[in-house]
């Protein structure tokens, strides 16, 4: 599709104005009429049995219409390992514990009744570290899985693994060999609307729930279950999603504030909302799950990658999220980055008493991209060949089948990162304390099968003024989803983008979608979205055939009044009235190799008003289609299966300044070169490609969840600090390579989480180039720096003096 | 416990009774439903919350209501033109590209309209020391720094609105 | 938030009134910190006493000696032009503190009586030789600015007493100054903050004002650093032992924000680069 009247051209989002004027809603602003104000009590130890929860004070205070606890509540099981309660019974295992909940007339009605519900704890030992909780004899976090049965140790059960090749005859073989100690830490999405819900049941017992989730429909059927376990069996749920304030990752699994949310409104008979404040947010919330990393690579003398060794070890906090899946996505990178013929991966994941995790941005590939790159350049100076050269040996593409059985289709890599060294300069003289240094990245470019079904539906419907209502049930969540859709739709239907207008994210009116995550919002939507264009067109094609001919010749008429020297050409319309000779462009409807005459055009609205208006046999036209990619899903124990539709690339270069005596790192440019497949809305694409890099900075340089047994020692803005406008003062270059796949709609892939992933190991290289230190642990403080550079003096010096 | 109280809003006066602790960005948001104005932190760290106060952005959320009694305060629905048109400012973030979730949009919008009235051609360093109150998680900013650079130039060309209060 | 209430006198003594009649009520005047405090349920007073309405403490003037009002906002001082010129440390602190939105609320006074180890106007103003005016019920006082801090969150404050006024002498003929500051971001709390502020005659260093933040329970002026540089010419290995000697002379803390042997290191080297950019500094 060369000749695009819409897709590739930038184009503002479509709810941008709205956003402008302030007028769109957040669940932080939505009311219902009667809606009571929820509020939880979280744990005060972060492992200790729970003795005794006196609610008395908090009942009598006024105001107050209802205080839960796990004593007076069914149970509600939650997570994906059926390991997390709603509330809390007998034992808390993290700080973040629910223990109790309130519904009162005003927020701070709420908050003082929380304040006065009395929790009597004993105190358990807790393990904090994945040391402490893999030591034998440690206290048990869970003493019994979901089933019952009795466990003995803190390890998960889930196994993650791969093997290939010959690792053993691989690494004797190597020509070079390195290996390294890698740690990631705890990142909070920190999306700048908090989280909250409002939860309603009418008088059969059906829930409507607004949330802040990017998995609308998974959430329906867990909160389907929570019903269930409330006496109500069989009832509907509806999940709406407002506007979000970002996400990131934070809304890819449900959370005990909905359920309690859920509990309360059921047991006041009122709407209940539930909305974090920022504090909350950091402190009960779940950030994305820190990793430790071992790895070794090994090489030829000409640079050819032999192997690639990597252990992961993850603290998977107190309960099982998505946090416990990120092994599935570190997959891609650790098999398929770079032609590599022997891997061996494993990934163990402990239970501890610290916050449990969930995804973010890149879910699990940045946490091994990080050592994987690092690595790389680590190799390339063992080998003495240039990091850029050695990455180019070994580059990725298309048609290889790699070790984890990816089918690599398209490949922009090796683009992207002659790209991102050109832009660089690399290779050039720079002066002193600056240096440059590149990763690459390669992610599910065609969505990531992670669930049996990994499809999503779009009902399209036309209306009689030409106006076309999308439905999907994937979720904006800021980052352009509908604009690409919107776009689509237009191109697909040959209507202006403002004909088209997408429906608010409502399970009780959106086709089932599995949820927005693995950057697969815009690569779904739109293929269904093209899917369901063609079947509208085919409908609409074949009632024109009825009705087009009366409305041409009615134009035809009216068009010979207006100018009466008219003569019409000799054409045969009824002849040429055929469903596959009609077009739809610019609004209208016209036919294919026919007079370029104006009669011979037809309104789009008008022809819809006419197949509607034709006595019994009018029709209102409505497409719906459920896209579901051609992938498999993987085994993950064995580490083997074609996951996404196609793999997205790209290479990112950072150029760094470092005050060696501050340790200060400064961002002198960047460059992201990605290969997008096709650009649809270069404004919003690169609006994604900034976003993404610009987490990635503050992954590697500033961002952490710090805590202290337990404990989140910096829960606000003051102190976990994401990048300001200040931090990003310098230039980045975008590039964006693309490479028609052929799965992709108009040949576009998913762009929405690469930005992030090679960003932390480009500038670590580069810090390396510039000042020869490398920092293994994120993030890279000035003060680690500082004490690298210190110690490699303290070396040079050791050096020196020994040297007779 | 509550006072009476007169809040100068967007160019009308309301008088309305309000607790001597509510914050400014509570009455706008619950009282007089103003809820562009958006909390973020609560903490005068996000700057969601930027309103004008005489022409200048401040943290509605670090304002007691009573205390800017009788003063001027502009929120982003008072940036609007006759017949709801978008401010310059505001059309050209939806032009260049400035805005994704929309969350931090409105206290960004606030503050760049104060800078382009206090200094109508800035360079890019004075638009990031003037909007380093305002985190953005989704744009990394770059988009942000361009619409402020469009606003410039819109607002250059004649395309000016009255001045915020 | 713990309800307050909240008074809003037009003078100092309606303040001082409402201040005896209602114990547990606090001042309050940006409110930038104190609103802060109160949410986060730090500080729970039972009445707010706002300074907004009090004029005669948001005076800016100079004269003989030049006076600023303790409720002048950090933006004003940045607004005024004949100040910074004057006071190019004002500047250089104000510019970089908190975000726009918070300078046109914090004032320069509010920001001397949180004492905070790491308050931004504090070590300029320590290095200017500020004295402050305290009025309280039994009238009025003076002070020097570093007999002001008593520890963190403590000054010589005495109940009921308000901070009105920031006395400095006029700049010196031929005054020299460089304020430094290490933050995480844009728009964070300063992990260490350096002020200097000296004269230059006949390439001697006289006068010689060096003043630290963050680094000790109280901003503080480094007196070891001072004595070591007075008369002396500058060279380089003076700065160095200028440095050595400031790491000696503060009591820096681990934080979450940094270790003390970072702040210690930092101070070593925001000294050291102080000094110099003050020497070279073109008048």
């Amino acid at each position: 599709m060369s000749d695009c009247r819409h897709i590739g051209k930038a184009r503002p989002r479509p709810d941008a104005a709205d956003k402008a004027a302030g007028r769109t809603l957040y669940i932080n602003d939505l009311i219902r009429p009667g809606m009571l104000h929820g509020k939880v009590k979280f744990s005060e130890h972060a492992h200790a049995r729970i003795v005794r929860i006196d609610t008395s004070r908090a009942e009598r205070l006024p105001g107050v219409r209802a205080v839960v606890t796990a004593y007076d509540t069914p149970e509600i099981r939650i997570g994906f390992l059926n390991d997390n309660f709603a509330l809390k019974r007998d034992k808390v295992r993290q700080f973040r514990d629910e223990v109790a909940a309130v519904a009162a007339i005003d927020p701070d009605i709420a908050a003082e009744a929380v304040d006065l519900i009395d929790v009597e704890y004993e105190p358990l030992p807790g393990v904090f570290t994945l040391d402490e909780a893999m030591a034998q004899g440690a206290p048990l976090v869970h003493e019994m899985d979901a089933r019952g049965n009795p466990l003995t140790t803190n390890e998960l059960s889930l196994r993650y693994g791969h093997e290939s090749g010959d690792l053993a005859v691989a690494e004797r073989a190597s020509a070079h060999v390195v290996e390294g100690r890698f740690s990631t830490q705890l990142m909070q999405q920190s999306c700048l609307g908090t989280a909250g819900c409002l939860a309603e049941l009418d008088m059969s017992g059906n829930l409507s729930i607004w949330a802040r989730t990017q998995i609308p429909f998974l959430a329906q059927r867990d909160f389907t279950q929570a019903l269930r376990a409330l006496g109500l069996p069989g009832r509907n749920c509806r999940v709406i999603v407002p506007a979000l304030g970002g996400t990131f990752g934070t809304g890819l699994d449900t959370h005990a504030y909905e359920y309690i949310a859920i509990v309360l409104a059921h047991r006041t008979n009122r709407p209940v909302k539930i909305l974090y404040n920022r504090e909350e947010e950091f402190a009960n919330l779940s950030p994305r799950q820190s990793a430790e990393v071992e790895i070794a690579q090994g090489c030829d003398r000409e640079g050819r990658l032999t192997f690639r060794r990597v252990r992961v070890r993850q603290d998977n906090g107190a309960y099982g999220s998505w946090g416990a899946t990120f092994p599935t996505v570190m997959l891609l990178p650790v098999t398929s980055l770079y032609r590599v013929p022997n891997v061996s991966f494993d990934a163990r994941l402990v239970y501890t008493n610290n916050t449990y995790c969930q995804a973010m941005r890149g879910y699990g590939n940045p946490e091994v991209t990080w050592p994987i790159e690092s690595n790389l350049d680590e190799l390339a100076e063992a080998a003495s060949i240039d990091p850029f050269e050695l990455r180019m040996r070994n580059c990725n593409e298309p048609g290889e089948t790699t070790p984890m059985g990816l089918q690599v289709t398209t490949c922009g890599l090796k683009e992207c990162m002659e790209a991102t060294a050109a832009k660089l300069d690399w290779g050039a003289e720079r002066r002193a304390r600056r240096g440059v240094g590149m990763a690459s990245l390669i992610h599910v470019g065609g969505s990531g099968r992670i669930y049996r079904s990994d499809g999503g539906g779009v009902i399209l419907k036309f209306d009689d003024f030409g106006q076309i209502n999308v439905s999907y049930g994937g979720v904006e969540m800021g980052q352009g989803l509908h604009s690409a859709l919107s776009l689509t739709v237009a191109e697909a239907l040959g209507v202006s983008p403002d004909k088209v207008t997408i429906n608010p994210t409502d399970t009780g009116t959106c086709p089932w979608d599995v949820g927005t995550h693995a950057s697969r919002g815009a690569f779904i939507a739109c293929n269904a979205a093209l899917a369901a264009a063609e079947k509208a067109r085919a409908q609409i094609f074949a009632a024109a055939e009825e009705v087009f001919p009366r409305l041409a010749l009615q134009n035809l008429e009216r068009y010979c009044v207006q100018h009466p020297d008219y003569r019409a050409p000799t054409f045969d319309l009824a002849a040429a009235v055929k469903a596959d000779r009609f077009e739809l462009a610019d609004g209208q409807i016209v036919l294919r190799d026919a007079p370029a005459e104006p009669w011979l055009k037809v309104d789009l609205d008008r022809l819809l008003r006419a197949i509607h208006f034709r006595g019994s046999r009018g029709e209102v036209i409505t497409a719906s289609a459920f896209y579901e990619p051609q992938s498999d899903l993987p085994d993950w124990q064995k580490g083997v299966g074609n996951m996404s539709a196609t793999y997205a690339y790209g290479a990112q270069g950072a150029e760094v300044e470092v005050d060696e005596e501050t340790g200060e790192v400064r961002i002198v440019r960047m460059v992201a070169a990605h290969d997008v497949g096709k650009v649809l809305n270069p404004q919003t694409l690169a609006g994604q490609a900034y976003g993404g890099l610009t987490q990635g900075v503050g992954y590697a340089l500033y961002e952490e969840i710090l805590t202290e047994q337990g404990r989140i020692l910096n829960p606000s803005f003051t102190d976990y600090k994401i990048p300001t406008i200040r931090e990003m003062s310098f230039p980045v270059h975008l590039e964006f390579i693309e490479t028609d796949d052929p799965a992709g709609p108009f040949g576009a892939k998913g762009v929405g989480e690469p930005g992030l992933v090679p960003t932390a190991p480009a500038i670590a290289n580069a810090i390396y180039d510039a000042v020869g230190v490398r920092i293994r642990d994120l993030p890279i403080t000035p003060e680690k720096v500082l004490r690298a550079l210190d110690a490699r003096r303290a070396a040079s010096a050791g050096k020196q003096t020994s040297t007779p | 416990m509550s006072r009476e109280c007169t809040l100068d809003v967007n160019g009308s006066l309301t008088t309305l009774q309000v607790a001597p602790s509510a914050r400014l960005i509570d009455v706008l948001r619950d009282n007089l439903g103003l809820t562009g104005t958006k909390e973020g932190c609560g903490n005068g760290e996000c700057g969601s919350c930027t309103v004008l106060l005489e022409g200048r952005p401040v943290n509605a959320c670090l304002l007691i209501a009573l205390e800017v009694e009788g003063r001027a305060i502009t929120t982003i629905e008072g940036l609007l033109g006759p017949g709801g048109k978008l401010s310059p400012v505001q059309q050209a973030f939806v032009e260049a590209g400035g805005i994704q979730c929309g969350f931090c949009t409105p206290g960004m919008i606030m503050s760049a309209t104060a800078l382009l009235e206090a200094n109508p051609a800035p360079t890019d360093a004075e638009i990031r020391d003037a909007l380093v109150g305002n985190l953005c998680r989704c744009t990394g900013y770059t988009q942000i720094i361009e619409s402020v650079r469009a606003a410039a130039v819109r607002l250059g060309t004649g395309d000016r609105p009255e001045a915020p209060r | 938030m713990t309800p307050f209430d909240y008074h809003r006198p037009e003078t100092l003594a309606e303040a001082f009134r409402i201040a005896g009649e209602i114990p547990g009520a606090r001042y309050v005047a940006g409110g930038t910190d104190v609103l802060v405090r109160i949410r986060s349920g730090r500080e729970r007073p039972n009445a707010l006493i706002s300074l907004g309405r009090i004029d005669t403490l948001a005076r800016l003037e100079l004269g003989s000696v030049t006076r600023i009002g303790a409720r002048a906002t950090i933006g004003q001082v940045l607004d005024h032009p004949e100040l910074t010129s004057a006071y190019p440390l004002l500047a250089q602190a104000a510019r970089p503190f908190g975000s726009t939105q918070v300078r046109n609320l914090a004032t320069v006074g509010g920001n001397l009586c949180n004492a905070s180890p790491a308050a931004d106007m504090a070590p300029v103003l320590l290095a200017l030789d500020a004295r402050v005016e305290i009025e309280g019920p039994q009238g009025t006082r003076e002070v020097p600015l570093d007999a002001f801090f008593k520890g963190p969150g403590q000054t010589d404050l005495a109940p009921r007493e308000v901070l009105t006024t920031i006395v400095l002498e006029p700049p010196g003929p031929d005054a020299r100054s460089c304020f430094l500051r290490k933050s995480r971001v844009g728009m964070d709390i300063a992990l260490t903050s350096v002020a200097a502020h000296l004269q230059l005659a006949d390439d001697r260093l006289t006068r010689v004002r060096i003043a630290a933040g963050a680094v000790a329970p109280c901003p503080l002026r480094l007196r070891a650093v001072e004595d070591l540089l007075e008369g002396r010419t500058v060279e380089p290995g003076l700065l160095d032992e200028a440095a050595r000697l400031a790491a000696s002379e503060i009591a820096p803390i681990t934080d979450i924000r940094a270790s003390a042997n970072y702040r210690r290191r930092l101070t070593r080297t925001l000294v050291r680069r102080a000094v110099a950019a003050a020497c070279e500094e073109s008048r």
